[in-house]
């Protein structure tokens, strides 16, 4: 465990250092892997669907705020709803509008997680969506959540009946748009899984707010147990066509990730745990402590095996002055070097 | 010589100045009540556009449904319920963004006030070296 937590205080450092190159590297494959799920499910436009409009784009995207790549999505889908069918690219528009309307008006900066719940959606690992943002977030980005996965299955849907929604004459409009709102807002496995990933955050976020000790694997549990059970009955009861082995496989990958996740962010040594009570005029106390988990990563230690015969007496009285500026520095900076013994 | 008070003045003005300033300025620039219910204002017509839209979109899922059979007394009870349901929306969006947009003004307020504190700062200490 603390070979890990050394690695962890060594990862911490990295990421102080590089944190620009790193956070925009995350963006880049994120971009990446968006833009790609999507050119290469619905890419019905062509010059839109290529290599180099995918990597194009996510490179811009990299250097521009999150809220930009998620507008770009929603915009690479509607140009390619609209070269299979106007309609179509109507309602989705109508949908996205919606989306902004009723939620991203108020956090412009939290759209991102929309892309992050349909591209675990889209990598057929839904369940690590309730446990990531249960233990990251609050109850209320269970509305994004919804927004990412209605997204998914309305390109989902799309993409297994674009032959059959391809029409152009004016009654075949008409049919289209009320045929496709019918269908891509009745999906019932897609309202099943919304209703299983959003009792997942609420569980996995009550549970990691208890005072009990090892709260955070708890919840990761629980909260993919419960999503498994909900998505499982509720496929059962509707007759869906959801994979059991792919549920399975990916509330396994939502506890190891929820594991990940407090390794990280919540280290904790359950062993020292102080629980105390006091009191004031008014209240009683009863307190609980958990002492954090902390380790210092070891730093390398310079060894001189060979005989110091430089005039370090001479140049002392007279670069005293620069020395103790460059101690007091490195000090600042955090860059001190080990004195030789 | 470089003055460290001087450097860690102008790296937190300079980072609020990237992250919130361009925002708070605005926002402050407003009082409290009028920030409060001008966004209200514009929240709730943006929130009617879109219970029109939602209310489209649900009647072009369930159209034929509802149209079936339709008689006056069918259609008074739809009217009611989209109107109930819109008052309803309203009502929550209403209260919500009043709270949302008061506690944002409080907070750019807050900001603003720090910034301006440290900016009056650096200007002293400028004056100083004069």
């Amino acid at each position: 465990m603390s070979t890990l937590l050394v690695w962890k205080k060594k990862l911490q450092k990295f990421y102080a250092s590089y944190s620009v190159y790193i956070l925009k590297g995350i963006q880049f494959v994120l971009g990446i892997l968006i833009f790609g799920l999507i050119n290469y499910n619905i890419g019905f436009m062509k010059m839109a669907s290529s290599v180099v409009c995918t990597i194009g784009l996510a490179v811009i995207c990299t250097f521009l705020p999150m809220l930009v790549m998620t507008m770009a999505a929603a915009v690479l889908i509607l140009v390619h709803f609209y070269a299979l069918s106007l309609p179509i690219a109507i309602v989705s528009a109508v949908i996205f509008l919606l989306m902004y309307i009723f939620y991203f008006r108020f956090t412009p900066k939290k759209s991102w997680l929309v892309l992050v719940a349909a591209l675990a959606f889209g990598l057929k690992i839904p369940f690590v969506i309730p446990v990531a943002f249960g233990l990251m977030g609050t109850p209320v980005w269970i509305v994004p959540a919804a927004c990412g996965i209605i997204s998914y299955y309305m390109v989902d849907f799309v993409k297994g009946s674009a032959t059959a929604l391809k029409s152009a004459d004016a009654d075949g409009i008409a049919a289209n748009l009320m045929s496709f709102t019918k269908q891509a807002l009745g999906n019932r496995e897609m309202w099943l899984m919304i209703m299983a990933v959003a009792i997942g955050i609420l569980v996995v976020n009550v549970v990691r707010s208890r005072a009990v000790s090892n709260a955070w694997k708890i919840a990761a549990v629980s909260g993919s147990v419960v999503c498994l059970v909900v998505a499982a009955a509720g496929n059962m009861i509707l007759e869906g066509r959801l994979s059991y082995v792919s549920m399975v496989v990916s509330a396994v990958l939502g506890i190891v990730l929820g594991l990940v996740l407090e390794f990280l962010f919540f280290s904790v040594d359950y062993s020292g745990t102080e629980n105390i009570q006091f009191e004031d005029d008014e209240y009683y106390y009863y307190v609980k402590a958990v002492p954090k988990v902390g380790v210092s990563a070891p730093e390398k230690r310079v060894k001189h095996i060979t005989k110091d015969t430089g005039n370090r007496t001479g140049n002392k009285s007279g670069n005293t002055e620069d020395i103790l500026l460059t101690r007091s520095l490195s000090k600042e900076l955090g860059i001190e070097k080990e004195r030789p013994e | 010589m470089l003055d460290k008070r001087k450097i860690r003045l102008m790296t937190k003005a300079a980072i609020y100045e990237k992250e919130y300033g361009e925002e708070d300025l605005k926002t402050a620039s407003y009082y409290k009540k009028d920030y409060t219910s001008l966004n209200t204002w514009v929240t709730l017509i943006w929130i009617t556009v879109g219970y029109v839209l939602l209310v489209g979109i649900v009647f072009l899922c369930y159209g034929e449904t509802l149209m079936d059979g339709l008689t006056i007394m069918k259609l008074l009870f739809m009217g009611a319920v989209v109107l109930a349901l819109y008052l309803a929306v309203m009502i929550i969006y209403g209260i919500g963004a009043g709270n949302f947009y008061s506690k944002k003004h409080i907070r750019a307020k807050q900001r603003v006030k720090k910034y301006l504190r440290d900016i009056s700062r650096l200007e002293k200490m400028n004056k100083k070296r004069r």
